[in-house]
């Protein structure tokens, strides 16, 4: 086995075992722990998929905003934590259900022929940021999915400060 | 390596994260849960991409990461508002809307 | 030199977008530099003068005139199907900002006309999308303002957890989608949608793949029309949310995800014409029988209308199952005569909770005695809900349950027609709660101007569809013509 195949083997390993954790965990930090850990575990694979940048996105933006913002939101509602390990009351019909995803997912991916066969090296021009880039601002490429993003955030940003101001008034 | 590997940790990810969203009842446990659950779908475009050698399933990630940052901002903004009024946030609680 | 390079056409495909973006800077703008008094006052007919503006530049400048026209390197189309469901989101943002500006909390809110705006952006951009990077930022970029306008009365808990719950659902919907995205993704190798169904069977992609794939993004979409099982969501969020906000919720949002459905099913899985059908049929049926029920039992207005509205999504969806061009004629006309009604009912009890602070049932008893107009419209709209002519709602359902005949569906007919009685048994109790005479009842001393206006509209429209049937008929025609061809 080459060093890539051991390093997807104990990232995913590592992945899977975290977002296990992070389902099972009583308290609500250690989940966001556990989900860090598998949000690194992810950063890894995708370096072994020759998609470093988004390797460093996942770290910047899951690990660097999504998970502190998380982690900030159960620290200000601290005292429910307690209330964080309550299962819903039908644990198995949601057992079921995953279970069939599951079932169903692992056994098209294992009759799809195609994802069988190894694949090859991308070549060190596929993970080329420059290409990323050019297809964002291109007419012909990305153009209005970027802009439309930009509105999105836009919507987003306005509807964060509105419910963060307008309770203000009545805090104290 | 085969793009088996990928898809079975894909899949593996979006089970638990759904398992997750279903079993537990605390709102930010839930958001922790979708978030493996964009994860798998992530891991998923950035391996088929690498597999098709086309950069579209990339560019498809870059915008996933964008508006999981924006739902989880509004989300936890709104789950910050309910508790300041009610002091928890548990989703079997939430009794003014049952029926 | 983009500019000199990007043609005409391009714009052309963007303009009511671009339209709305300016609008919704538009209202940013005035939040800033205008007094509270005159927002109460101006907002709402800005907007609402706004998105009658928008509709006619598109009318003008951006009618599909030649065949569709994939643009923007294929992440847009330009064709009818964009362009009438434009039109009714457009009609959708107007109404809706109308109503809501009389409503106290609602109308000197600039942001609440502005996400409100950023939201029918999305919508417009899911009826034109052609790529699925567009198409799931356009879902999300509607979804992310709704979510905040189903949570707008933050003080009120019952709006706050109703926005919660929406993002909730919502999210996992989209992740769903997403994944369902991802598979078709992998097995063709592109992301325009117009490519993918060649490419699904030229890579000789396996069928369990692709019928997972198809369940996978038919939960997201499920999701955005509410329709059973995936439906959990409606009837808290519709309840929760500010009364003008769940009427735009339960008609704009549905259209749009109606849209993308007729878009994705025709589109993408062409090949499995059979098999969707059937899916389709089964969730009509499951949305017809469930919304109906539970609607028998409802206390409150707005859950009643919630549940009644899971099932208009089942008659819809019959129309979709059909698989069909009539069919999707039907679920057009369908949406269009729905948009009407349902904006009118929920405009009314916007109306009836700000003159008497509640959507119980029983806040409308004797509201013949209050203001007759107003037990007209409401008369007119639950009507057309039932299906009864001369109301819009009956040729709507006409074409759709004509559409599952034509399509060898007579088993769905018969669901469909079973269930429209059921249902019309429960708008006349709601008529006659509206009409019995109940002593001591004062009379609703002003219906303000805008609210006037905007049910003044609805009802024309309710009338009109239902009557003069030929344009909505050519529109809605037009819109499934150009959605088979590739």
């Amino acid at each position: 086995m080459s060093a890539l195949q051991w390093v997807f083997i104990i990232a995913s390993l590592i992945t899977v075992g975290a977002a296990v954790m992070m389902v099972a965990s009583h308290r609500m930090m250690h989940a966001a722990l556990w989900l860090a850990v598998a949000l690194l575990g992810v950063a890894v694979i995708f370096v072994t998929l020759e998609a470093s940048f988004f390797a460093v996105v996942q770290l910047l933006v899951y690990i660097g905003a999504i998970l502190i913002l998380i982690v900030f939101a159960i620290m200000l509602t601290q005292r429910s934590t307690e209330a964080g390990s309550r299962l819903n009351s039908l644990a198995w019909g949601a057992a079921g259900v995953a279970g069939v995803i599951w079932t169903a997912l692992t056994y098209v991916f294992i009759r799809w022929v195609v994802s069988g066969t190894p694949m090859q090296e991308l070549g060190a021009s596929f993970d080329d940021v420059v290409l990323l880039g050019k297809a964002l601002v291109d007419a012909e490429g990305f153009a209005v999915p970027f802009e439309v993003a930009s509105v999105l955030l836009l919507a987003a940003l306005i509807g964060a400060v509105y419910i963060a101001f307008e309770r203000k008034g009545e805090g104290s | 390596m085969p793009l088996m590997y990928y898809l079975g940790l894909s899949a593996f990810m979006f089970t638990i994260g759904i398992l997750g969203v279903l079993l537990r009842r605390n709102p930010l446990v839930v958001f922790m849960a979708l978030e493996l659950m964009f994860n798998a779908a992530n891991l998923a475009f950035v391996a088929f991409a690498a597999f098709h050698k086309v950069l579209d399933g990339e560019i498809f990630v870059f915008f996933v990461i964008t508006t999981a940052a924006a739902e989880v901002a509004i989300g936890l903004a709104l789950i910050i508002a309910i508790f300041r009024t009610k002091h928890s946030v548990d989703i079997d609680q939430m009794s003014e809307l049952k029926g | 030199m983009v500019a000199s390079t990007l043609p005409v056409e391009y714009i052309r495909a963007l303009l009511p977008e671009i339209g709305l973006l300016v609008l919704a800077g538009l209202v940013l703008g005035l939040d800033l530099f205008s007094s509270e008094v005159s927002r109460q006052r101006w907002l709402g007919w800005v907007v609402a003068a706004g998105s009658l503006g928008i509709a006619g530049l598109s009318l003008a400048f951006a009618y599909p005139v030649a065949s569709p026209r994939l643009l923007w390197g294929g992440a847009l189309r330009l064709d009818e199907v964009g362009f009438v469901f434009r039109m009714l989101f457009l009609a959708g943002v107007g109404l809706t900002a109308l109503f809501a500006m009389q409503v106290k909390d609602l109308a000197g809110k600039g942001e609440f006309f502005a996400l409100l705006l950023f939201s029918a952006l999305g919508f417009s951009l899911m009826a034109s999308a052609a790529d699925m990077v567009m198409l799931f930022l356009a879902i999300e970029t509607a979804s992310i303002p709704l979510y905040v306008l189903a949570g707008f009365y933050l003080r009120d808990i019952r709006s706050a957890e109703a926005g919660l719950k929406y993002v909730l659902f919502g999210a996992v919907a989209s992740a769903t989608l997403l994944y369902g995205l991802s598979l078709l993704y992998g097995m063709g190798g592109t992301t325009r949608l117009y490519d993918l169904e060649a490419a699904l069977r030229q890579a000789q992609a396996p069928l369990e793949m692709v019928a997972v794939a198809l369940f996978l993004v038919l939960v997201g979409f499920g999701f955005k029309v509410a329709a059973v099982p995936f439906h959990f969501w409606a009837p808290d969020v519709y309840e929760g949310a500010p009364t003008p906000v769940t009427g735009y919720l339960s008609t704009a949002s549905k259209a749009a995800g109606f849209a993308v459905l007729l878009r994705f099913l025709i589109g993408v899985f062409a090949e499995q014409t059979a098999f969707w059908t059937l899916l389709i049929g089964i969730l009509a049926t499951a949305s017809m029988l469930v919304g109906n029920y539970l609607a028998l039992v409802q206390s409150n207005a707005k859950r009643l209308l919630a549940y009644s509205s899971i099932a208009q999504a089942g008659y819809i969806l019959i129309g979709v199952a059909a698989g069909t061009p009539l069919g999707a004629t039907g679920a057009v006309y369908y949406l269009i005569a729905y948009l009407v009604t349902n904006l009118a009912a929920f405009g009314i009890l916007t109306v009836v909770e700000q003159v008497l602070g509640s959507s119980d049932l029983k806040a409308l008893e004797g509201l013949q005695q209050r203001s007759a107009p107003l037990a007209l419209a409401m008369l007119a709209a639950l009507l057309s809900l039932g299906g009864i002519p001369p109301f819009a709602g009956f040729i709507a359902k006409l074409l759709v349950f004509g559409s599952a005949v034509e399509a060898g569906q007579i088993w769905l007919a018969f669901v469909g027609v079973f269930n429209s009685i059921i249902a019309l048994y429960y708008y006349l109790v709601v008529l006659r709660t509206i009409y019995r005479f109940t002593p001591g009842v004062e009379p609703i001393s002003e219906i303000k101007p805008a609210w006037r206006l905007a049910l003044g509209i609805c009802v024309v429209g309710i009338v009109l569809i239902g009557v003069w049937i030929a344009p909505w008929y050519s529109w809605a025609g037009s819109v499934a013509r150009v959605l088979w061809v590739y």
